[in-house]
């Protein structure tokens, strides 16, 4: 369980290795608030590698969101698996986020 | 002496010549007293240097020949007066010297021995009054004390300090004194570079701080002079080792000698029996604060389920079989029912997410909301709006949400109303149909401030079946980590779904059972099934 951050362009990418439940969701709510402290705006979560979210791990992403939305910015998430997606859509968190399929249309769609 | 006296008996014996062995007391330089004697030895009238040899001296009863005797212990030797004439007074000398300095040799030896004997018996003594000390107590401050001045009492300090480490502010504090107020002693900082104590518990080395080295002012109310100053060591279980926990220090000598070798040794051991005392106590703590939060949690828990409706109240407008299984001992899933008035039954499921004493709160909070904006309100989209405004402070401070479906059911009208905030396994099973999800309109509560829509469905009394479950129970998870998956629990629903909420739910039950059997429970389990 792990979390990568690079840029990709003016886009902060983070990559959430393995699951973002109640054990590891504080450190990425930590990298991503130092990153929109720096002043940076946009931001990308990619679950390609990630298998699980639990629901504390949830609540990090809205909180998050909620979060870079004050500050002028904006979340995006892509990548979700199927099981995720459709965890999504039947808490109707959907409607919360903006998720693309692809990394790259993410990336397009800032 | 006893010895002595005999040797000198048997030489008077043998000669007839009188005998006599004079010491000069170890402490002063009072006059020699006898030590062993003849009957009739005379006092000496004078008692040579050891390099002045034999000296003849003349008493009233006859010549007496005295000498010095070789040894560490001032002695004499005095030989005479004898009852017959020509005897060879330095022959006998000469031959009676050798005897009596190596008696008093081994004397003094001996004597040496018992000193030090007694020495150790009173270390060891005071390693078992420290055991008793810390055997019969858990209060730190109250052992250190009496630990203390058993300690100085034994190598005689007049001033003495326990100082043990403050993880939080990294300083040595105070927590027994000898010769000095403790109130007034001030903590020292680790880094201090001019305290005995800082350096020693840096170093984990004993030190004996010179009586010339400069007195920091933070060590001067239990300093005077040299002060030995040993670590407080604890010896935690591999991979961590040795760490320090403080320091104890002695000064203020009562016989003014220089603290030794030994003292260090003993007060090393009673460091160790200290530094095992702090660690219990440590110990004792955590695990007394443990027992309140594990009660703390037992208490919630018991609210939790006394919290829970009994599935009664709604009888006899609608049946409903029921039961949540928490993961831990407190959890967040809850049910709840109401009487709506005119025949109208009100059902509840939610999930707060995490677990522990926060969701446990925040559930019974929403529990009691519900209770009272089922009753103000008929629409099941306002009731969660209501909620919603209710618990908004409370889920934003503490970052968690509800998963929540509410419904209305009005069996006179044939009518089911119900709002769902993301909560997944909602569930219609009509007559003649197959099930019919339910499904979530808005996000969990908590999430966003919309006010959630309301959805109408039509109701059969006496043949619909509504099935509410969380999600702890499609995602348990057998020994191979494979989910128990939500078609399951249908399918299980659709095989007995004429019988009775009550036996359709056992039957859930056993194969969720059968699923779990010994794995730990990652999340709570609910189940709700209600007919009217």
């Amino acid at each position: 369980m792990s979390f990568s951050i690079k840029k990709e362009g003016e886009v902060v990418v983070v990559d959430v290795e393995g699951q973002l439940i109640v054990g590891n969701r504080q450190e990425l709510k930590q990298k991503v608030l130092d990153e929109l402290e720096r002043g940076e705006k946009k931001f990308l979560i990619d679950f390609s590698q990630t298998g699980y979210i639990d629901s504390s791990g949830l609540g990090v992403l809205v909180s998050l969101s909620k979060k870079i939305r004050e500050q002028g910015g904006e979340l995006r998430l892509a990548n979700l698996n199927d099981d995720l997606k459709t965890l999504f859509e039947l808490t109707k968190l959907d409607t919360l986020f903006q998720i693309a399929d692809t990394r790259e249309r993410a990336l397009q769609s800032f | 002496m006893n010895d002595l006296v005999h040797v000198l008996t048997a030489f008077h014996d043998a000669t007839h010549c009188d005998a006599g062995v004079w010491t000069q007391p170890s402490t002063g330089d009072g006059p020699p007293s006898l030590d062993a004697a003849t009957a009739n030895a005379p006092m000496p009238s004078r008692f040579p240097a050891l390099s002045e040899g034999e000296v003849h001296v003349q008493s009233p009863a006859g010549t007496v020949v005295i000498a010095g005797v070789p040894g560490p212990r001032r002695a004499w030797l005095a030989l005479g007066p004898c009852p017959e004439r020509d005897v060879e007074l330095q022959s006998f000398m000469a031959f009676l010297l050798p005897v009596v300095t190596q008696y008093l040799q081994s004397a003094l030896e001996v004597e040496h021995a018992a000193n030090e004997l007694a020495e150790r018996y009173e270390e060891i003594n005071l390693l078992y009054t420290i055991s008793e000390i810390l055997g019969r107590t858990v209060a730190l401050d109250e052992a250190t004390k009496t630990i203390l001045s058993e300690v100085s009492e034994t190598v005689g300090a007049r001033r003495a300090s326990v100082l043990v480490h403050d993880r939080t502010t990294n300083t040595l504090k105070a927590v027994a004194a000898l010769g000095v107020d403790l109130a007034t002693v001030p903590s020292i900082n680790v880094d201090d570079p001019c305290s005995v104590s800082a350096r020693v518990f840096r170093t984990q080395h004993p030190m004996l701080a010179e009586p010339d080295q400069m007195i920091c002012p933070e060590e001067a109310g239990y300093r005077r002079g040299a002060m030995l100053s040993v670590p407080i060591m604890w010896t935690a279980p591999a991979p961590r080792g040795a760490e320090p926990l403080g320091v104890v220090n002695l000064s203020d000598r009562r016989s003014g000698q220089p603290f030794t070798a030994g003292d260090q040794k003993l007060i090393a051991a009673i460091a160790t029996q200290i530094g095992t005392a702090i660690q219990n106590t440590r110990l004792v703590r955590a695990s007394v604060e443990q027992q309140r939060l594990a009660h703390e949690m037992q208490l919630a828990h018991d609210l939790q389920m006394k919290l829970l409706p009994n599935n009664a109240i709604v009888a006899p407008h609608a049946t409903v079989a029921a039961r949540v299984v928490p993961a831990e001992s407190v959890g967040g899933d809850f049910y709840n029912l109401f009487r709506l008035g005119h025949g109208k039954t009100g059902v509840m499921i939610g999930d707060v997410s995490g677990h522990g004493y926060q969701a446990a709160l925040i559930m019974a909070l929403a529990m009691s909301a519900a209770a009272i904006h089922s009753q103000a309100t008929g629409d099941p989209g306002e009731m969660l709006h209501a909620l919603m405004s209710t618990l908004r402070e409370e889920l934003a401070v503490t970052e968690m949400f509800i998963s929540a479906f509410y419904a209305a059911i009005d069996p006179a009208n044939n009518e089911l109303r119900y709002s769902n905030t993301g909560h997944p396994h909602a569930f219609l099973l009509a007559e003649g149909k197959d099930f019919e999800r339910l499904a979530a309109s808005d996000p969990p509560i908590g999430m966003d401030e919309r006010r959630p829509a309301t959805a109408r469905r039509d109701w059969r009394a006496g043949a619909d079946l509504l099935v509410l479950f969380t999600d702890g129970v499609s995602d348990a998870r057998n020994r191979a980590g494979e989910r128990l998956g939500e078609e399951r629990v249908l399918d299980e629903i659709r095989k007995h779904r004429d019988a009775t909420p009550a036996v359709i739910l056992e039957r859930v039950f056993e194969v969720l059972d059968a699923h779990i059997t010994t794995t730990t429970r990652r999340d709570d389990l609910t189940i709700v099934l209600l007919r009217t």
